[in-house]
């Protein structure tokens, strides 16, 4: 949809982010609501649920992508699955996030498992995206036509810190149109943003210029997705569903390795958003390790004792 | 120097944090402790067992489970020196009128409500959270009135209900569970205001709703309360937050000032200028900048008006238990016999002195800068110490004591705001007039008895004071160091408003300046009343201040001391009284002040060694003379 320039430069003007306060209600939010036995293990499901599972380096080849595509399949071990009475639920995990070049490799092998969780393509020069527009309009069509039904486009910090919120937005928008149907995360890069004040406004700018969801970060900066930054997020999702209606998704990413930060996480969406936002359509993790941890943790939960790291398949 | 046997009486719903609040900083001066709980707390009685098994001590920690009604008969126990009470403020008010004229200094720390102000450039979303943290948490002490800029009415409101609807209520141990109860008394304490605000035409937003037979109480929002219906007079109990509009920062100072509870409060506003202003004008003990609640041991928290004036945590809750070294223990003064209610009431009739007409015309009261006729047209007679009469001073009555307040009143705000610079030159200028008339003073002090020598010493002293508390005005306040807060923490040191203050009959000329400079020095307006045998030498330096310190500053008034005493004490509008006379009267103005929980300083009775300087210009006098405000900035971007 567009929106005027009155209205952009109205709703970003007036934005206030008091970063001492925010910093106290993330210490709070992180000890307020643990989830314990049962609960814990349906909640730590849940979270599997909602992974993206990614890999990401510059050593990626067709081998390792089809092992963590056949891991997102099947994330949790048959057997313990089957102890928890959940193993015709259609466990998977949400999505496989990958580099450009190598979506075509994690389409063919999601295909030879039998499965159809999306491929999520990352583009628009991951991760720094100091490269000409032109250029990064490009990988995002040619992703798309490899397959990629989900594509994580990442927002010009330049014009961030130079404060061109008009140009980031025309930006975005290009990007949206690139996507054509393809799902489009914006992913806000809040390290390099220099305030929590600049996080709002550029999540205010992602969401009306159209995208379904919006990510912290790249997982390449210094500091990744924190409380605080998903705090100032969560609060532009809400404020921007009430003032049109449309919800839009979050994903934090970078950071996140153990299975209790997995579970703040999921408090923090369903304190600030609601039930609504706990699913897999709003809310994804990205993450690699983290799969291991919660699986771990499960393990225990089933058989009572801890597993050692060869107990586990790998991904 | 340590002040002695402690006597700690806390309320029904105390916090177990408060309890230890105050008995640490006593233990830590060396004072004992004897805590009187209510019977439904184990947990005091558990401390008190830990206690005694410290070796060679056995005794410093004692705890009594008790009605509140053997508070008076700890008090009277021999030995106990101070009695410190937190709660309610009825019942503070209740336990000062018991306790007048008894042996214990009575320290109160009342009321529990708060407030916060939330003006249009804050940031909505985390003053929210800040009213959570205030309200609706097993931390925060009371109810909370909630001041909102219009401009950010809806938005605040439809944010706080939101967030009204995450809040869970369930076991108070339960680490995932946002409030616990607090029992029956506070429930129904909280039901009958919210049903009486809806008969008053407020509205209610509760979340959830309770049975009404589950002890716990929902968070509960009241909105469009009209400003002059009672419950907005009334303290706002646990755990509700009544809400009310303001349009300008103007406003909001006046309506946040305008009840007689002085807590705390927190501000939030991004703009730096307008958060301090806010800050720096409300009458309130402690004030957070974009917080609420944060507390730490090193800084002060107390309060004024009728929150008490008592002070835990810092360096003023440790002077709660000290008193100046080189004093006596207090003594008993109690005089059973008092009738509060006859107590200066009547004026008695003096006749006049005899056909002679006198030396010289009648003084007036010196009263909004210059010497005025007091309301009773009447005047009394001062005689020397040989009996012959001296000259006439005005006979002053209710009705100047209130003009004088009134004109203290309206020279407060300017002279509040004097730099310290221009303060200090006055007391200066001061000082170099009263040298220039020190052949007159010492004249009249010599007719009243006093030796030439001492005189003269009396004289040379008074000057030598206002000199030296000229030189100590400075701009009060201290950066304090928290340990877990990032961001300074301010304290500072405010002047209390109008000071009334009953001189003391020895040393006519020196008590009066002593107790002038301090107070005018750390920013109030006066009213005094001189020394009864003598208050020439106090009247002739009136005629110097006539023309040298603005109109108002200082107020004079002469009469019959006790009628005069009794006037002040039940002034509402006095900020704090010195009183400097009989045990008699020490002890009505300690059950006056009940009246508006002023701070009162008395003698009972004791005459004071004004020309020692521990006693008659210590830092005892400078502490009185001002009240604490502490100013948290957390920093960040």
């Amino acid at each position: 949809e567009s929106i005027s320039k009155q209205a952009t430069e109205i709703w970003i003007s007036k934005i206030q982010v008091n970063k001492p306060a925010v910093l106290r209600r993330a210490e709070q939010i992180q000890a307020r609501r643990p989830v314990k036995k049962e609960w814990q293990a349906a909640w730590l499901l849940k979270a599997v649920t909602c992974i993206d599972l990614t890999t990401l380096s510059g050593d990626d080849t067709a081998s390792n992508i089809q092992r963590l595509c056949y891991k997102a399949k099947y994330p949790i071990r048959e057997d313990l699955l089957k102890a928890l009475n959940m193993h015709d639920k259609g466990i998977t995990t949400a999505a496989v996030c990958v580099y450009p070049a190598r979506v075509c490799d994690a389409v063919r092998a999601l295909k030879a498992a039998g499965c159809d969780i999306p491929v999520a393509s990352v583009a628009t020069g991951f991760p720094a995206a100091q490269t000409h527009l032109k250029t990064r309009l490009e990988e995002i069509r040619l992703a798309v036509e490899d397959g990629a039904t989900e594509i994580d486009v990442v927002i010009n910090r330049t014009l961030v810190l130079t404060g061109q919120w008009k140009a980031l937005y025309d930006e975005i928008r290009q990007f949206r149109k690139a996507c054509g149907e393809a799902h489009l995360k914006t992913i806000l890069a809040t390290g390099e943003l220099g305030s929590l004040t600049n996080v709002y406004k550029a999540s205010m700018i992602a969401m009306m210029a159209g995208s379904d969801f919006i990510k912290t970060s790249t997982g390449k900066e210094t500091v990744n997705a924190t409380f605080p930054v998903a705090i100032v997020m969560l609060r532009a999702i809400r404020d921007f569903f009430w003032k049109t209606g449309n919800k839009v998704g979050f994903k934090p990413a970078g950071g996140i390795r153990s299975a209790k930060d997995s579970l703040v996480w999921l408090s923090l969406i369903k304190e600030e958003l609601g039930d609504e936002w706990m699913k897999p359509e709003l809310f994804r993790i990205g993450a690699s390790t983290l799969l291991a941890d919660i699986e771990r943790q499960i393990y225990h939960h089933v058989t009572g004792r801890y597993a050692a790291y060869h107990d586990l398949p790998m991904s | 120097m340590r002040t002695g046997v402690i006597g700690l009486i806390l309320s029904p719903t105390f916090p177990f944090l408060d309890m230890m609040w105050r008995i640490c900083p006593a233990l830590a001066v060396g004072c004992t402790v004897v805590v009187l709980v209510p019977p439904a707390s184990p947990t005091p009685l558990l401390l008190a067992q830990l206690a005694g098994e410290l070796g060679p001590f056995p005794g410093i920690l004692n705890v009594i489970s008790g009605p509140a009604s053997l508070g008076p008969v700890l008090a009277a126990q021999p030995g106990v020196q101070k009695v410190a009470f937190c709660g309610a403020i009825e019942e503070g008010r209740a336990l000062r009128r018991t306790l007048a004229g008894w042996v214990p200094e009575l320290g109160l720390a009342l009321g529990a409500e708060s407030l916060l102000l939330l003006t249009e450039v804050a940031d909505v979303d985390s003053a929210v959270e800040g009213i959570v943290d205030a309200a609706w948490s097993d931390r925060s002490p009371g109810g909370l009135r909630l001041l909102i800029q219009e401009a950010v009415w809806d938005e605040t409101m439809r944010r706080l209900q939101e967030r009204m609807g995450r809040l869970r209520c369930g076991h108070g141990l339960d680490g995932a569970v946002d409030m616990g109860a607090r029992g029956a008394a506070a429930r129904d304490l909280a039901q009958r205001y919210v049903s009486e605000a809806q008969s008053q035409g407020a509205q209610v937003f509760q979340a959830g709703s309770e049975p009404s037979d589950s002890p716990f109480f929902p968070p509960t929002l009241v909105s469009d309360l009209p400003p002059a219906s009672p419950c907005t007079q009334a303290e706002v109990p646990w755990p509700l937050v009544v809400a009310s509009p303001f349009r300008t920062a103007k406003e909001a100072l006046a309506v946040a000032n305008g009840t007689p509870r002085g807590g705390s409060a927190s501000v939030w506003s991004e703009r730096l200028g307008q958060a301090l202003e806010l800050a720096y004008g409300l009458q309130v003990g402690t004030v957070w900048i974009n917080a609420h609640g944060l507390r730490d041991p090193a800084v002060p928290m107390g309060g004024c008006k009728e929150s008490g004036s008592s002070w835990h945590g810092g360096q003023d809750g440790l002077y709660e238990y000290l008193r100046p070294s080189g004093t006596p223990a207090w003594i008993p003064y109690l005089s059973k016999t008092l009738n509060y209610d006859a107590f200066g009431l009547a004026l008695p009739s003096t006749l006049p002195a005899g056909p002679e007409t006198g030396p010289a015309p009648p003084y007036g009261l010196f009263v909004g800068g210059r010497f005025q006729a007091p309301g009773a047209r009447s005047s009394r007679p001062i005689r020397d110490s040989q009996g012959s009469l001296q000259g006439y001073v005005a006979e002053g009555g209710a009705k100047d004591i209130r003009g004088a307040v009134e004109a203290a009143h309206q020279a407060a705000p300017g002279w509040m705001s004097q730099s310290p610079a221009a303060r200090a030159a006055l007391l200066w200028a001061l000082a170099a007039a009263l040298q220039r008339r020190e052949p007159n003073l010492v004249s009249r002090l010599e007719r009243h008895g006093v030796e030439l020598k001492v005189a003269k010493a009396e004289v040379e002293l008074s000057v030598k004071r206002l000199r030296a508390w000229g030189a100590r005005v400075q701009a009060q306040g201290c950066a304090l160091q928290v340990a877990e807060l990032r961001g300074p923490v301010l304290r500072l040191r405010e002047p209390l408003g109008v000071l009334a203050i009953v001189c003391p009959d020895e040393w006519p000329l020196l008590a009066f300046v002593s107790l002038l400079a301090p107070a005018l020095a750390h920013g109030n307006t006066v009213v005094l009343v001189p020394s009864g045998a003598c208050p020439i030498p106090a009247l002739e330096v009136c005629q110097e201040m006539a023309t040298l310190l603005p109109a108002g500053l200082v107020n004079v008034v002469t009469g019959d001391r006790d009628h005069l005493t009794r006037c002040l004490a039940l002034h509402q509008d006095i900020q704090a009284l010195w009183y400097f006379g009989s045990a008699q009267g020490s002890q009505f103005v300690e059950w006056a002040s009940a009246g508006n929980l002023k701070p009162v300083w008395v003698n009972r009775g004791c005459p004071r060694a004004w020309d020692q300087e521990a006693e008659g210009a210590g830092p005892e006098l400078g502490r009185r003379a001002a009240r604490t405000k502490a100013l948290w900035l957390p920093m960040g971007d």
